[in-house]
């Protein structure tokens, strides 16, 4: 069967003589099949066959689309996984015998092959961009064509995939959060981006193909694709798959009908690609326009790819050394421990010192411009000294270093030129140690299934609606009213309201206290019945979320003075929100509906802010840059926010305008705080972070 | 750092890597911003050109992670883990800025005092 019985390829044919041999022990099993690397690889992949059994499986049983679609992932990632065992497995078979033959050909003469120190390359933050048509926005009014997507990432013998993604056209990027760290990388590395891509359109539910079909398949493609894929997968007979190598193969089709996933797009990214920042690189897109998997991707992907070579984060060499400064003192022999590591050679005054972090004594810096020479033998001892020179700013400065042997001033001599060697093929990645975050295994946040995209945010946020502008003009006729007259009676119109505001009653007291004016207010007004007998104009329209902060501060009846939990006095912030209730607002939650959202926020405990005032009031003391006081909304909201942002640190889970301590409100009606003060073009929004 | 909307901007920027501070659940990063493209761009006191609507760093937390990091007041963001902030509006660059699910974040930004670094440095050393 196998022709080739010479020493370069040790081919074992299964059933022969010399495998028998071997398997009575006549002939040790790794002269010809190889390392406990092997045995490691081996297991790898019956790791992720039984994995791909499982997926396969799990597709079968799962009912519901997005299972089906993760599943189907998995599959995708052990099958290229097991795919590239397989050639690393061949490959380091190869590499073994060449290696073997290299030995027993060539003289016993030094190696001089040098082989580069390997790495960590981290590739995060992948974003790539889209580029939908405009008839697709504007047109397109049809459902939604979506798709999952998601990256595999493989560089050497290690793959990860990245999360899924469901795409549709609201998304202008696909965006990858994950971090994947590569560990053992050499300088020469190919890292290979593929996306992936899976219309997730189509019925999966393993009753819909016809069985007949689905067997013809998943046949059919066995005896074409499967050729190809055992081809390149034939592990040969000697390392046993687990079936003996004798029947396929199972194929990445499962002979179950389910979402597949189709390559979309792919790159390599290599060392010169590598920088501390992020850099967009060219995609290379198979598919076309008609196919089911399609998106219209705009070309490119940008990402951060980092790599910190071992040289620069571990300790290379290290050892006791005598360092004198070249022109000193020939008797100032310094004792050091000496530690070689990224671009510079620590000396520590002991060797306790590198475990305990302290400062080194002194630093030698070994880089690009440094040069090493060992010099002539020093008379009084018999060793050979080794010279480092460095340029620091024009001037040359000389160490000389005297190790105590001779073997230790070989080890050293080796080690310089195995760094330099590393930095030279390491390049870029030696100036500077790049950060590499590793992935902090993080609580799955509450993440909405879909990225917000700039058009629906806009929409999404703003919670406006006709009620609340007619709420806010009440609450300010209400505040005119009310100090014209002083009267609690309301004028008529009033008690159309009344019955909507179940919850005045429970809240009368505080409004009284209130408007005689030393305590504060919740930012979140409680709807108070205008009947009652209190001064507080009470309007249940207040409780709509969107009117919420406008209205509460336009008709807030409290002192200036009160100001509790030591607010600093805004200063320097320019005014911030305001309410122009004249701005149409399209119409989205009913008044009932937000009462009870109001109710509820209002249960939660509020710290209270201090209020803006009535509209005569002054309320320059808040508000020193609000020019405009003559609109009482603006300047009154306008103290409520600059406060808050004149706060310090306030978590920036909030929106701009709550510090800290504030209660946070609903995120409709904070939102829709933003999206006024956004809206009003005289003020200069600034936002803490 | 002349600004005209449409066309390619060139600018010296400095990389900035900050440190997200973990205070209970939330993550800080100590600064403020201004501006954004709806914003009105006259009433910013830090850029030069009263037309850029680009987002300016307006105040800095003393010892907060963007002070250790080397921001400073009046600093021009133009970019931030990748994602473009010469052209976007004040709440998108805040939401860049604040992702919960993100560390760490990396900024490029320019300032006067880097673009009359290299003035001066190219002046001083003359081709030849």
């Amino acid at each position: 069967m196998f022709c080739r019985n010479q020493t370069t390829r040790a081919t074992v044919a299964r059933g022969s003589a010399l495998e028998m041999e071997i398997r009575r022990g006549k002939f040790r099993r790794s002269v010809f099949l190889g390392t406990s690397q092997d045995s490691d690889i081996q297991k790898k992949i019956d790791h992720e066959i039984r994995m791909r059994d499982g997926a396969c499986k799990l597709l079968a049983a799962c009912s519901q689309k997005d299972q089906a679609l993760e599943a189907s992932k998995s599959l995708q990632t052990c099958s290229t996984r097991i795919m590239a065992y397989m050639s690393e497995l061949q490959r380091m078979k190869e590499a073994q015998v060449m290696q073997k033959v290299t030995r027993r050909s060539s003289d016993a003469g030094p190696m001089e092959d040098r082989l580069p120190c390997k790495g960590k390359v981290a590739i995060s933050d992948l974003r790539i961009p889209l580029m939908w048509k405009d008839t697709e926005y504007f047109k397109n009014k049809g459902e939604l064509h979506r798709c999952a997507v998601f990256c595999l990432l493989q560089l050497g013998g290690e793959i990860f995939d990245t999360d899924m993604v469901i795409v549709d056209r609201t998304l202008t990027d696909i965006c990858f959060d994950n971090t994947i760290v590569f560990n053992e990388a050499s300088p020469g590395f190919e890292l290979r981006v593929e996306l992936y891509s899976c219309s997730s359109e189509d019925d999966y539910s393993a009753g819909s193909t016809p069985r007949k079909l689905a067997s013809k398949l998943s046949s059919s493609l066995g005896r074409s694709a499967g050729k190809k894929l055992r081809a390149a997968m034939e592990p040969g007979p000697w390392s046993p798959v687990g079936n003996g190598g004798a029947t396929p193969l199972l194929l990445p089709v499962p002979s179950v009908p389910g979402p597949k996933y189709h390559l979309l797009a792919h790159t390599s990214l290599s060392l010169s690609h590598v920088q501390d920042s992020f850099r967009t690189h060219d995609l290379t897109i198979s598919g076309s326009e008609e196919c089911s998997y399609w998106l219209p991707l705009y070309g490119s992907v940008c990402c951060r790819l980092a790599a910190q070579p071992h040289c620069m984060t571990h300790q290379m060499m290290s050892g006791c050394l005598k360092v004198k400064q070249l022109g000193g003192d020939p008797q100032s022999w310094t004792n050091v421990y000496a530690s070689l590591k990224g671009a510079s050679l620590f000396c520590y005054h002991r060797q306790e010192d590198v475990e305990a972090n302290v400062e080194p004594a002194f630093t030698i810096a070994i880089n690009k411009e440094t040069r090493i020479r060992a010099s002539e033998k020093d008379p009084q001892s018999k060793v050979q000294n080794i010279c480092i020179s460095n340029q620091y700013g024009g001037e040359e400065v000389t160490h000389t270093l005297a190790t105590e042997s001779r073997e230790d001033t070989h080890h050293w001599m080796e080690a310089y030129w195995q760094h330099f060697y590393d930095m030279s093929r390491w390049k870029q990645c030696c100036d500077d140690l790049m950060k590499i975050e590793l992935p902090s295994p993080r609580k799955p946040a509450p993440v909405a299934l879909k990225q917000g995209s700039l058009y629906h945010e806009m929409v999404i946020e703003s919670s406006n609606d006709l009620g609340s502008t007619v709420s806010d003009i009440l609450a300010r006729r209400m505040q005119e009213l009310e100090l014209r007259s002083q009267l609690g009676t309301s004028p008529t119109w009033m008690s159309l309201f009344e019955e909507n505001d179940p919850n005045c009653a429970g809240r009368p007291r505080p409004c009284a206290s209130r408007l005689s004016g030393h305590s504060p207010r919740p930012p979140h007004r409680p709807p108070r019945s205008p009947a009652s007998p209190r001064r507080c104009p009470q309007l249940s329209l207040l409780s709509s979320d969107a009117s919420l902060t406008s209205d509460s501060d336009s008709h807030c009846s409290t002192s200036p003075c009160s100001r509790r939990h030591g607010w600093p006095e805004p200063s320097s912030n320019f005014p911030l929100s305001s309410s122009s209730p004249s701005r149409p607002r399209p119409r989205t939650q009913s008044l009932d509906a937000k009462l009870s959202t109001l109710r509820g926020t209002l249960q939660c405990p509020c710290q209270h802010p201090p209020s803006s005032l009535l509209a005569p009031f002054p309320v320059s003391s808040f508000s020193p840059r609000s020019q405009r006081s003559t609109q009482t909304t603006l300047s009154c909201s306008s103290s409520t926010s600059s406060n808050s942002s004149s706060n310090s640190e306030g978590g920036h889970s909030l929106e701009s305008s709550e510090g800290a301590p504030f209660s946070r409100p609903s995120p409709a009606r904070r939102s829709l705080r933003n999206l006024k003060a956004r809206l009003d073009p005289r003020n200069w929004l600034q936002s803490q972070v | 750092m002349s600004f005209m909307p449409g066309q390619p901007l060139t600018a010296v920027v400095q990389r900035i890597q900050i440190e997200k501070l973990r205070h209970g659940e939330n993550l800080i990063l100590g600064f403020s911003i201004g501006g954004g493209i709806d914003q009105d761009p006259g009433q910013n006191p830090f850029s030069d050109d009263k037309t850029d609507k680009g987002i300016y760093v307006t105040r800095i937390t003393p010892r907060g992670p963007a002070d250790v990091a080397g921001l400073r007041m009046g600093d021009k963001i133009m970019q931030v883990n990748g994602w473009d902030m010469t052209m976007v509006t004040h709440d998108r660059a805040r939401k860049r800025l604040t992702k919960k699910n993100e560390d760490v974040v990396r900024l490029l930004v320019t300032r006067r005092s880097l673009e009359e670094a290299v003035k001066q440095s190219m002046g001083s050393y003359p081709r030849q």
